[in-house]
């Protein structure tokens, strides 16, 4: 017998996209993303995003069918981004989900966003699912998870207190004038810039931190910090200041990464989410879990950003091991904790 | 013979229905205004598990977009998983079939102290749905309608004669681009 086939809907911020998936085979990863209509306003309008999943949704499907060669009848499960996110954009894709997986009789798997990240990793490799420690990292959340398994079993170990690491990005973006979203400027600007020039604050690493919320984020005193370097420094070099300020977040998350390694005992890390597109945390990931005896692993930037192939994915391993599809009616969560793997 | 699956979540009620040739042979509704998500696939749910399905009308709005979102979104996926045509209609068109009067007005709860309304001279819409203040619309001096929810039959009939393919949402999204921020 094949395996099913499963199609992945995310509409949690503002991307709208579709995934398709045969066991851990991808089909299709289609992804309409409404950032240019947000830039002006310097961050995503949920409004503005909720509008524009609803149009791109049914153009979205459709190209995801052309290029994976299918036909709806051909899908055997539909899985959805459930939460967390923005309320409204959620339920773009859930309603949409739902029409769907009624109009088909098919069954529908309700996931969570953060686990979904996660999971899209499955689709690079055939291994079976072991634990792992997972760092999420992106414009809405930072979390470390320790992830026993995938389809049932994660365990919050810490996440940010404040701002998300991409959210520091673009505000520093905004503040230095390099337009939204930020992460990709400060990482082009930061290649040309010297990672030692400022010594930015790392934030919750003093050894009280390290004692009581050992994998706990802040970054909004780093994101203070070098507003005040740029108000102090006239003539500051643009460059540098990408790549101190850069450098200071990919340090606390590689410390905090592999100190949750070792504390687990599982020498095994993903890292997936938008930042880690980012050319500088791959590197030092790579450099530091090799040191550290850590299987690192980090999907290609293109998943590791907001897209339907690991919703599906994770739709998939779901189905492959067995678990319950969700309820038939289910409302969007924007506060969905991430030990919901599924609703 | 045709049989419709109708589907508003324009008001702060979920409202689905089967017509056939004309005649509603099923019907339910849940109340919430922001619970048209689940709501919505419980009672299509039901409604479809008797009934086999030619076509799907929609409610466009006005009405709050979240909810609104919830029906228009479903009404497209579900018809194009079973390979038939969604049509979208005015849903203050079909709430204004229930009244037998030469002129009038309906309106719906658009929140923010706000209606949804539209004016009806001799059972036609007279120009499109606008947003306003109760005091404003009240002004008019004809009868105002609130409160009232589309009837199903009437949708169907809209949706031979004046479909809407674009959601009425009335209102620009709140945003203030960061260049005109003070």
């Amino acid at each position: 017998m094949s395996q099913p086939i499963v199609l992945g809907i995310e509409t949690s911020c503002d991307e709208t996209a579709i995934g398709i998936v045969q066991g851990r085979t991808l089909l299709a990863n289609v992804i309409a993303s409404s950032v240019e209509e947000h830039a002006r306003f310097g961050g995503v309008v949920p409004e503005i995003a909720s509008r524009a999943h609803l149009e791109a949704m049914m153009p979205s499907i459709e190209k995801a069918l052309i290029d994976s060669k299918l036909s709806l009848a051909d899908i055997d499960a539909v899985a959805v981004t459930a939460g967390p996110g923005l309320v409204g954009a959620l339920l773009v894709g859930v309603a949409s989900a739902s029409g769907l997986a009624l109009g088909l009789s098919k069954p529908l798997y309700g996931v969570n966003h953060l686990a979904a990240h996660v999971s899209v990793d499955f689709l690079a490799h055939d291994q079976p699912l072991e634990p792992t420690i997972a760092l999420l990292v992106s414009g809405g959340h930072s979390s470390l998870l320790q992830v026993d398994d995938i389809t049932q079993s994660i365990t919050k170990l810490g996440a940010t207190m404040d701002d998300a690491a991409g959210e520091a990005f673009d505000k520093i973006a905004r503040v230095m004038k390099l337009g939204f979203p930020g992460g990709p400027a400060i990482d082009a600007l930061a290649k040309g810039g010297n990672t030692t020039a400022i010594n930015f604050p790392r934030g919750l690493t003093t050894t009280n931190d390290w004692e009581t919320r050992p994998f706990d984020f802040s970054f909004s005193g780093l994101k203070t910090a070098v507003a005040r370097y740029l108000e102090s420094t006239p003539d500051y070099v643009k460059a540098d200041v990408a790549a101190s300020f850069q450098e200071s977040v990919v340090d606390v998350l590689m410390l905090k990464a592999i100190a949750a390694c070792k504390e687990s005992g599982i020498d095994s890390l993903v890292i997936a989410g938008g930042v880690a597109a980012n050319s500088r945390l791959r590197a030092v990931a790579t450099q530091r879990c090799e040191r550290a005896g850590i299987r690192l692993r980090i999907p290609s930037p293109a998943l590791c950003t907001d897209n339907g192939a690991m919703v599906a994915a994770l739709g998939s391993l779901m189905v492959a091991a067995g678990r319950s599809p969700s309820p038939m009616a289910f409302d969007a969560d924007s506060g969905l904790p991430v030990t919901t793997v599924a609703l | 013979m045709s049989t419709s699956l109708v589907i508003d979540t324009s008001t702060n009620r979920t409202v689905v229905g089967v017509v056939t040739d004309g005649k509603l042979i099923w019907s339910g509704h849940r109340d919430g205004a922001t619970a048209h998500g689940p709501s919505l696939p419980l009672l299509v749910t039901e409604a479809i598990a008797q009934h086999s399905i030619d076509q799907v009308i929609v409610g466009m709005g006005p009405g709050p977009f979240t909810g609104l979102r919830v029906g228009i979104a479903f009404a497209h996926t579900f018809a194009r998983a079973r390979n038939i045509e969604v049509i979208g209609v005015c849903s203050l068109d079909a709430i204004a079939a229930h009244i037998d009067e030469k002129d009038f007005i309906i309106a719906t709860d658009a929140r923010r102290k706000e209606w949804y309304w539209a004016r009806y001279t001799k059972g036609i819409r007279i120009g499109d749905p606008a947003v306003s203040f109760p005091a404003d619309v009240e002004k008019l001096g004809t009868t105002v309608h609130f409160g009232l929810f589309p009837d199903l039959i009437s949708m169907t009939q809209l949706a031979t004669q004046n479909t809407i393919a674009e959601p009425m949402y009335l209102r620009r999204p709140d945003a203030v681009a960061t260049a005109d921020r003070t």
